[in-house]
């Protein structure tokens, strides 16, 4: 509101506390006295190259960092906040019996619910790969049948990022539970095992049997539990299934196979680093108007919002998997 | 550690800066998937030679007199030659020429179906079921009833008033036919047709007879078979075809088969006939009063005007009235090659309608003819799945043949043509997405293995046209086009109508081909009345070889090049300023112009559009412009419609062109040129040499073609075409390119056998199963042809033994097949090491997949199977990014803190 005014009318007839923001003493009933003239501008050598890098080194540190949090953190909190929405509304799809059986069900939308009481793992999975589609949960591959359906569903989630809801899969060991709710039913899975590069791959599924591959990624080697380049299978198999029905895509883009990137976000980025543009420039703006604080308090949570929502849109371009 | 004014807008400016330069530049090279399109078309086809047809029959008109005397006019005897009637396929046309034939008069600006019926002595040419043998049974013999017409006016007169019954005249008639209501037998009830039996008009039902046996009456548009619908998918075919005053005619007529016209019904097992009727007039009967008119003879040429004279009585009588007599007797109101253009009547007793009057009947000349296999008879007799070969349409025709003689011959394999670019098709075969590629032109083999070319067909490309002369003087036969004009086209320098003068830089250019000084030197004679198709040259949209070497064949031109480059020609004709410089030879043809005309008109101002994309309109696939310069429909989409009701619009295709002043043009290839019976331009090489297709020019470009390296395509360099004088700048060498390495080996033999059978016996011209249609030169073994034919020996024999490199690669090869999946079917072995981005169709496995070990189910649980490993997917950029992130974080964040601090004090806030 009161950045729609201009000066004058604030100077006149704006409160109090708007007038303290605006860096005034605060007047006592009279005219307050004339501002003083702004001091023109010292000379400073703020523009000296050690400067320059200096600001610049910061800026690049700070934007890391901001990811890294991003990544870790906040994005833990909107994977939470995903779960939340997604099962209220599996349960409620459940409940009156309008769950998705498949083949085709529109990417991002809750198709099962997932637990490993062994790692403590309860998640909503949704159906898609793409890397837009597990920031909120585990993902189901477009072209295999859902959980517990006749024939081999694969589903893939994050391992660090995001709430990793897939970070402890490789404790799992042979003879664990791991069941699925669907539309369809409940089916328990038996754990055969953890399967890495190289390993033989699971005997053929016996007709009539359904098959739970679940993909993350880990890190190889003697790196730190941050660096998770490769890829981690674990099977289950159950013994019975629900019928699956007929009409499968035969593939799926690259962008949803395991640790694919997902490029097609390219022009969305784009609008957004546009938005975060104008709101640079509209702060720039703001601050010749109105004092330094009165700007920052609108700008702050807008600005947060901006390079939160700018930030999830990069995140897309990064391995669906991490 | 930051002073409170820290500046945000700098702080996000660099953020939005520094983030997708960071991500984007950490990306891994993004693969981009390769959409294999892999919509196989059924080819299939059938035997036999060529058979030409040619009978001679004398037609005389009679009229007998009252006083029992007869008139006979002077006799016409017609030749009737046909060039091909055995093997036909759908819409394949054949060429009719006829001599002696009574001069035409009042031609119809078309001659097609219903539109062809306001002339005077036509020539009708028509297709029906069955052949004209008594000996026949009645259900494989031609009648009028088994003819096909599109329209019921054709076919049938309902309720024709005296003046418009002459056929109740006929002097050949039975006295059946010449009954009030005649023609079918039973008669149509009132009730199914209420128009038909009125009181006294007089009507003739011809109805029709379908090939499965339902009668349709032809009384009315709803009692036809729906292929004679209005709108339907295919124009009419039948045609009464003009004889010129000299008595000659010559037209090239379609045959239907039965997948475009099943009521008709034409196949490979139903025999048909092409039947062709001169019209030379009714014979007419007395008079059938009993008072004989005292006038009765008609003039052979002139309309006779003497009406029936004194006829006391009302026409009442079995045979019609007087006033028929005397339709009977005219003789036509349009002198010979005269125009009829505003479909002005005709007299009845010389137009085309009553063809099927016995009179006229008894003069027909009937061709049997004989149909190929459809191109659906592999899919429908083998079930094996086909073996699929992607690339050039220029194969087209030719594998229509061939492949019947693969997919029905047990120890060969089912062949399939899959038509796509030739760029598409080569990147496919190299995936192992398709056994083989055919194309016509080296290309870059992207995975560095070594690709094979043998040459399977000599063939290429043509200008195709569809000009009519001024004057109904007939087609023109003798096109002449050279580089420049060629270049005039693509580049849209003609302006197509006024809508095209507001372009800006070419404002002075002429408006169509027909009217540049040039064009009109170099075939004169013609109309130059503009026309919106007389701008384009209907060509393909996407990628392909053809394009390549025509604008090839237009850079060694200097003519061509200094006018694309910007040198107006002698008559000050410009390029169009958007395809200036445009840098050639290239595979594709850009639609560069952006020009949208300003017009009071309100359809388009509401529909802006690039007009000269419109007038291009370049198409998908070769077959596509042959059908346009079949049908003399050019496909430019500028026509502006308004619907007065809903007050939208609507952009669309113009109206075909009428016949007689056709101006199409178009790319074709000349397999499709020779089946439709298309006419190809000749195109200048040396100054003032025009060479047009044919098998010596092929040839002489053949001799010309070298080859650089053993096993690898042949080129063909224009600038030698252009010395040599004799050799078709159009000639293309169709190879099959296979893999030499990596290829499966059952899809190896396949491949080889393909390569040698091609070569061999699929090299003897005839339109058989198995033959080399028209269009294209037979590869000998000796002969100029010798080199193509070593060369596709060698490469089968590579081919065939799959060791030019390391087998190493034959594994890797299907290896790439992801990893993901291979729970979900039985894997292949999987030994891809790259990023995961860069394994192609990993749920494709099933199409290649060597190891396709059956999937499961067939096996005990038992007994274990060995499966193989799981394939190593990982990412670089996924192990790295986190720590570096960090890293860089804390670093900098410390340097920069450090900097601030150590380098130089803070600066203290200015008061």
């Amino acid at each position: 509101m009161t950045a729609t005014m201009r000066r004058d009318d604030v100077e006149t007839r704006a409160p109090r506390s708007v007038r303290r923001l605006l860096g005034r003493p605060p007047a006592d009933g009279t005219a307050p006295p004339p501002r003083a003239p702004r001091a023109p501008r010292v000379p400073t050598t703020r523009d000296e190259p050690v400067t320059v890098l200096s600001t610049s080194v910061a800026m690049i540190s700070l934007l890391c960092l901001w990811m890294v949090f991003q990544l870790v953190f906040l994005g833990g909190l909107s994977h939470g906040r995903d779960q939340d929405l997604l099962y209220r509304d599996f349960r409620t799809q459940l409940a009156s019996a309008i769950a998705p059986v498949g083949p085709v069900v529109p990417a991002g939308d809750p198709v099962a619910v997932l637990t490993a009481p062994r790692i403590g793992l309860q998640q909503t999975v949704v159906e898609g790969t793409g890397s837009a589609d597990t920031l909120a949960g585990p993902g189901h591959l477009r072209n295999t049948v859902l959980p517990g359906q006749s024939g081999t569903s694969v589903m893939m989630g994050r391992a660090q990022t995001y709430g990793g809801p897939f970070a402890s899969l490789g404790s799992l060991v042979a003879g664990d539970t791991i069941t699925t709710v669907t539309g369809q039913g409940t089916t328990a899975f038996t754990v055969l095992g953890v399967r890495r590069a190289g390993d033989p791959l699971p005997q053929p599924l016996a007709a009539g049997s359904s098959r739970l591959t679940l993909v993350t990624s880990e890190s190889s080697g003697a790196r730190t539990d941050l660096a998770s380049g490769s890829v981690l299978y674990v099977d289950a198999d159950a013994a019975t299934a629900f019928p699956a029905p007929a009409g499968l895509p035969a593939s799926v883009p690259d962008s949803e196979r395991p640790l694919a990137t997902d490029s097609g976000v390219l022009p969305l980025l784009v609008l957004h680093l546009a938005a975060l543009l104008a709101l640079t420039l509209g702060i720039v703006a703001a601050r010749q108007r109105w004092a330094g604080p009165l700007v920052w308090v609108i700008a702050t949570p807008v600005a947060l919002a901006a390079a939160w929502s700018t930030t999830d849109v990069a995140m897309r371009l990064l391995p669906n998997l991490l | 550690m930051t002073r409170p004014t820290v500046r945000l807008p700098l702080c996000l400016l660099s953020l939005a800066i520094l983030l997708p330069t960071l991500l984007v530049g950490a990306l891994p090279a993004l693969a981009a998937g390769e959409g294999a399109d892999k919509s196989g078309k059924g080819k299939g086809d059938k035997p036999a030679a060529a058979s030409t047809y040619s009978a001679t029959k004398t037609l005389t008109r009679v009229f007998r007199n009252a006083d029992g005397t007869t008139l006979d006019f002077p006799p016409n005897t017609v030749t009737v030659d046909v060039d091909q009637t055995r093997n036909l396929r759908g819409r394949q046309r054949v060429n009719i020429t006829w001599s002696g034939a009574q001069p035409s008069g009042g031609r119809a600006s078309n001659p097609y179906g219903e539109n062809g019926l306001q002339q005077e002595y036509p020539v009708v040419i028509m297709q029906c079921r069955g052949t004209d043998d008594p000996s026949l049974p009645l259900a494989e013999q031609l009648r009028p009833e088994t003819c096909f017409t599109a329209s019921v006016a054709q076919r049938s007169q309902v309720s024709r008033s005296d003046a418009e019954a002459s056929w109740r005249n006929d002097l050949d008639a039975e006295a059946g036919d010449r009954a009030r209501v005649s023609g079918a037998d039973p008669f149509p009830a009132k009730s199914e047709c209420p128009t038909a039996d009125i009181e006294p008009f007089s009507t003739h039902l011809t109805p029709f007879v379908a090939a499965d046996g339902t009668v349709y009456a032809a009384c009315d548009s709803a009692h036809m078979p729906p292929e004679a619908a209005v709108g339907a998918a295919f124009p009419a075919n039948e045609i009464a075809a003009f004889t010129d005053p000299d008595g000659n005619g010559s037209v090239r007529f379609e045959v239907r088969s039965d997948v475009e016209n099943e009521s008709l019904g034409c196949s490979e097992k139903v025999d048909c006939s092409i039947v062709v009727i001169p019209i030379n007039g009714l014979s007419c009967d007395v008079p059938p009063t009993e008072t004989p008119s005292p006038s009765s003879s008609a003039s052979p040429s002139a309309a006779p005007t003497d009406t029936a004279g004194p006829t006391p009585t009302p026409p009442t009588d079995q045979n019609g009235s007087g006033l028929s007599e005397s339709a009977c007797r005219k003789g036509g109101q349009f002198t010979p090659g005269s125009s009829n253009f505003v479909n002005g009547g005709v007299d009845q007793a010389v137009s085309p309608a009553l063809w099927w009057s016995e009179s006229n009947w008894k003069n027909r000349f009937a061709v049997p003819v004989t149909f190929g296999l459809p191109p659906d008879t592999c899919d429908v007799l083998d079930p094996r799945p086909p073996t699929g070969f992607y690339g050039s349409e220029l194969l087209a025709q030719a594998s229509l043949q061939w492949s019947p003689a693969y997919c029905l011959d047990k120890k060969r394999f089912k062949f399939q043509l899959n038509q796509m670019s030739d760029d598409a098709g080569f990147k496919l075969m190299q995936a192992g997405g398709g056994a083989a590629a055919v194309v016509s032109s080296e290309h870059t083999s992207s995975g560095g293995e070594k690709i094979g070319y043998a040459p399977t067909a000599v063939t290429g490309f043509g200008i195709g046209y569809a000009i009519d002369r001024p004057d109904n003087a007939g087609e023109f036969t003798d096109l002449k086009l050279n580089a420049r004009l060629i270049a005039k086209l693509l580049t849209q320098s003609y302006l197509g109508s006024a809508l095209g003068r507001g372009h800006p830089g070419i404002e002075a250019n002429p408006l169509g081909i027909m009217n540049d000084p040039e064009f009109i030197e170099l075939n004169p004679g013609l109309s130059e009345i503009s026309q919106e198709a007389g701008a384009s040259l209907l060509s393909l949209s996407n990628a392909s070889d053809i394009i390549e070497q025509l604008t090839d064949y237009l850079t060694q031109d200097k003519d061509a090049t200094d006018f694309i480059a910007g040198k107006p020609d002698p008559w000050g004709m410009k390029v169009n300023p958007a395809y200036k410089k445009l840098k050639l030879p290239r595979d594709e043809f850009p639609l560069l112009d952006e020009f949208v005309p300003t017009t009071p008109d309100v359809c388009r101002t509401n529909n802006p559009a690039v007009y000269f994309t419109q007038l291009a309109a370049p198409v998908t696939s070769l077959r596509k412009v042959a059908d346009s310069l079949l049908d003399g429909w050019p496909n430019v989409q500028t026509r502006c419609d308004t619907g007065l009701a809903t007050g939208s619009y609507k952009l669309g295709r113009v109206d075909r062109q009428s016949y007689g002043a056709r101006f199409v043009l178009g790319l074709v290839s000349l397999g499709d040129a020779e089946r439709f019976g298309l006419r190809t331009a000749a195109l200048e090489t040396d100054k003032g040499k025009y060479v047009a297709p044919s098998t010596s020019s092929l040839a002489a470009g053949v001799k010309l073609t070298t080859q650089d390296k053993k096993l690898e395509p042949f080129a063909l360099d224009q600038a030698d075409v252009r010395t040599s004088g004799r050799a078709y700048p159009g000639t293309m060498i169709v190879y099959t390119a296979a893999k030499l390495s990596g290829l499966l080996p059952e899809d190896a033999t396949k491949v080889a056998q393909f390569m040698r059978v091609s070569t061999t016996e699929g090299q003897q011209a005839g339109s058989g199963n198995g033959e080399l249609p028209a269009g294209y030169l037979p590869i000998t073994k000796s002969g100029v042809t010798a080199k193509l034919f070593a060369s596709a020996q060698a490469v089968a024999d590579a081919v065939e033994a799959q060791k030019d490199s390391k087998p190493a690669e034959a594994v890797e090869e299907p290896a790439s097949t992801g990893e993901v999946t291979s729970s979900s079917a039985a894997p292949p072995p999987s030994s891809s090491a790259g990023p995961v981005d860069s394994a192609p169709a990993a749920e494709d496995a099933a199409v290649e997949a060597p190891a396709v070990v059956a999937p499961a189910p067939a096996l005990p649980a038992s007994a274990p199977v060995a499966m193989p490993a799981t394939g190593a997917v990982s990412s670089g950029l996924a192990g790295r990014l986190l720590p570096t992130l960090m890293v860089i974080g804390l670093l900098g964040l410390g340097a920069a803190t450090g900097m601030r601090f150590f380098v130089r004090p803070p600066r203290r806030r200015q008061g």
